[in-house]
């Protein structure tokens, strides 16, 4: 397993955060990361055809959900965007929502295949 | 114990299930506010309840509103799980019923201490039920026989005439007095007349339905209703409490004693008396003409006898 310490500037997840909040079970793990890897490219879709509908309900929603994804695994930085994102929905603000987005898809770009490793190394 | 997890998003409940799991929790998860509210509405469902606010059909101040206005079924403790942690929200969710509020991510730790925390009222609440609903038994019962005491059973009466007056139907009313029962506790002690008074209670209970009330009227006498219980069959059932009475001796510690009882019986449709006391009047004279004509026998009151009385008094 990857130690924190080791990690480069595109490590996403808060590893240690994440492995105490299982309580050091890998198999949990993996099923955690099952579990996100089927549910959030359904929503980060769901969310970018929000924006650009400006369905403020659906994008409040679509953000609420992935900042509770996102906070479980410990994608700390990109959990405070989609956080952003909701408060920015519920205030009605659609001036810089697309700013915003894009800067979610950087933050969660390259972390499946983060987690992919994560999983493939906690395997027994 | 059971608990109930209601959230949306997957990843939360498999996580919350686990570290339930782990703590000896019996887990039941829904991923949205109808199923939750669903869950926690049957007999036997979950009193512990992690509940998520946003959700989708019905979210989680939904559920707690909901629960909340069922004051009749037992508490559920509810947690509100959420990533919404403002002031407000907090407010927002207590008011709505929560008991108590986490935010996500949460602490294992703290979660379970919380969960414990519930457990603990809960327990409580167990115990302050346990002790009313002891209490109420104790208001309503009689303490030796555990048969309704005469206060309770004449409310009975009185309810099951206005029902039977209403529906044009027909209540029968046995007054039954155990024969020289005076002799049980003076030749045996009052003990083996307890012995003797809980196990007629039994067979009195077990000679009725179950729908029938069965009530302490005095020292030994006892007031029987039948609901719904057509005059014509009023000397049938009768006939049927004496015989389970009669039939085989009630054993006791001093041995077997046989042990009778003479009836006084008074079907509502044949009179047209409204009054508890009136009927009361009806059913004694009835049953003091058992007691002369020889006892262990069962007399019916025929509204002639309205105004008669009794020739002589017996035990």
């Amino acid at each position: 397993m990857t130690q924190q310490g080791d990690r480069s500037s595109q490590v996403k997840v808060n590893l240690d955060e994440l492995l105490a909040r299982v309580e050091n079970d890998h198999e949990l793990l993996c099923e955690l990361i099952d579990i996100f890897k089927e549910d959030f490219p359904r929503l980060m879709q769901l969310l970018q055809q929000s924006v650009s509908r400006k369905d403020m309900r659906s994008v409040e929603a679509a953000s609420h959900a992935l900042k509770g994804m996102l906070s479980g695994l410990s994608v700390t930085q990109a959990a405070a965007t989609a956080s952003r994102l909701e408060e920015m929905a519920r205030e009605g603000k659609t001036s810089g929502l697309i700013d915003v987005l894009r800067l979610l898809e950087n933050e969660v770009a390259g972390l499946l295949p983060e987690l992919d490793g994560y999983a493939e190394k906690a395997k027994p | 114990m059971k608990i109930l997890i209601a959230d949306d998003d997957g990843m939360s409940r498999r996580l919350l299930a686990k570290t339930l799991e782990r703590e000896g929790y019996e887990v039941i998860s829904v991923g949205n506010g109808r199923l939750a509210l669903q869950q926690l509405s049957l007999p036997d469902g979950p009193r512990l309840a992690l509940i998520d606010w946003m959700m989708p059909e019905m979210d989680g101040l939904g559920v707690c509103l909901e629960i909340r206005k069922h004051h009749e079924r037992p508490y559920v403790h509810i947690i509100l799980l959420t990533s919404r942690g403002s002031k407000q929200d907090v407010v927002a969710g207590l008011e709505a019923g929560a008991d108590d509020y986490l935010t996500k991510p949460w602490d294992p730790g703290e979660l379970t201490a919380r969960l414990r925390v519930g457990q603990r009222i809960l327990q409580l609440e167990d115990r302050l039920v346990e002790a009313r609903d002891s209490m109420r038994f104790k208001a309503t019962h009689d303490h030796l026989t555990s048969l309704f005491n005469r206060g309770i059973i004449l409310d009975l009466l009185s309810r099951e005439l206005s029902r039977t007056r209403r529906e044009e139907g027909c209540t029968v009313v046995m007054l039954g007095d155990l024969d020289h029962f005076k002799g049980v506790n003076d030749t045996y002690g009052h003990l083996v007349g307890d012995e003797v008074l809980r196990e007629v209670s039994r067979r009195l209970l077990a000679s009725v339905r179950s729908y029938d009330f069965v009530g302490r009227y005095g020292g030994e006498e006892f007031l029987i209703i039948l609901n719904n219980c057509a005059a014509s069959k009023a000397i049938v059932r009768a006939e049927e409490v004496r015989n389970a009475i009669a039939k085989h001796a009630v054993q006791t510690i001093r041995g077997p004693l046989p042990i009778t009882m003479s009836l006084g019986i008074f079907a509502s449709r044949d009179w047209d008396l409204c009054l508890v006391e009136d009927i009361l009047r009806e059913v004694d004279l009835a049953l003091y003409a058992a007691k002369a004509e020889g006892r262990n026998r069962v007399r019916l009151a025929k509204p002639t006898a309205l105004s008669a009385g009794p020739n002589q008094q017996v035990e």
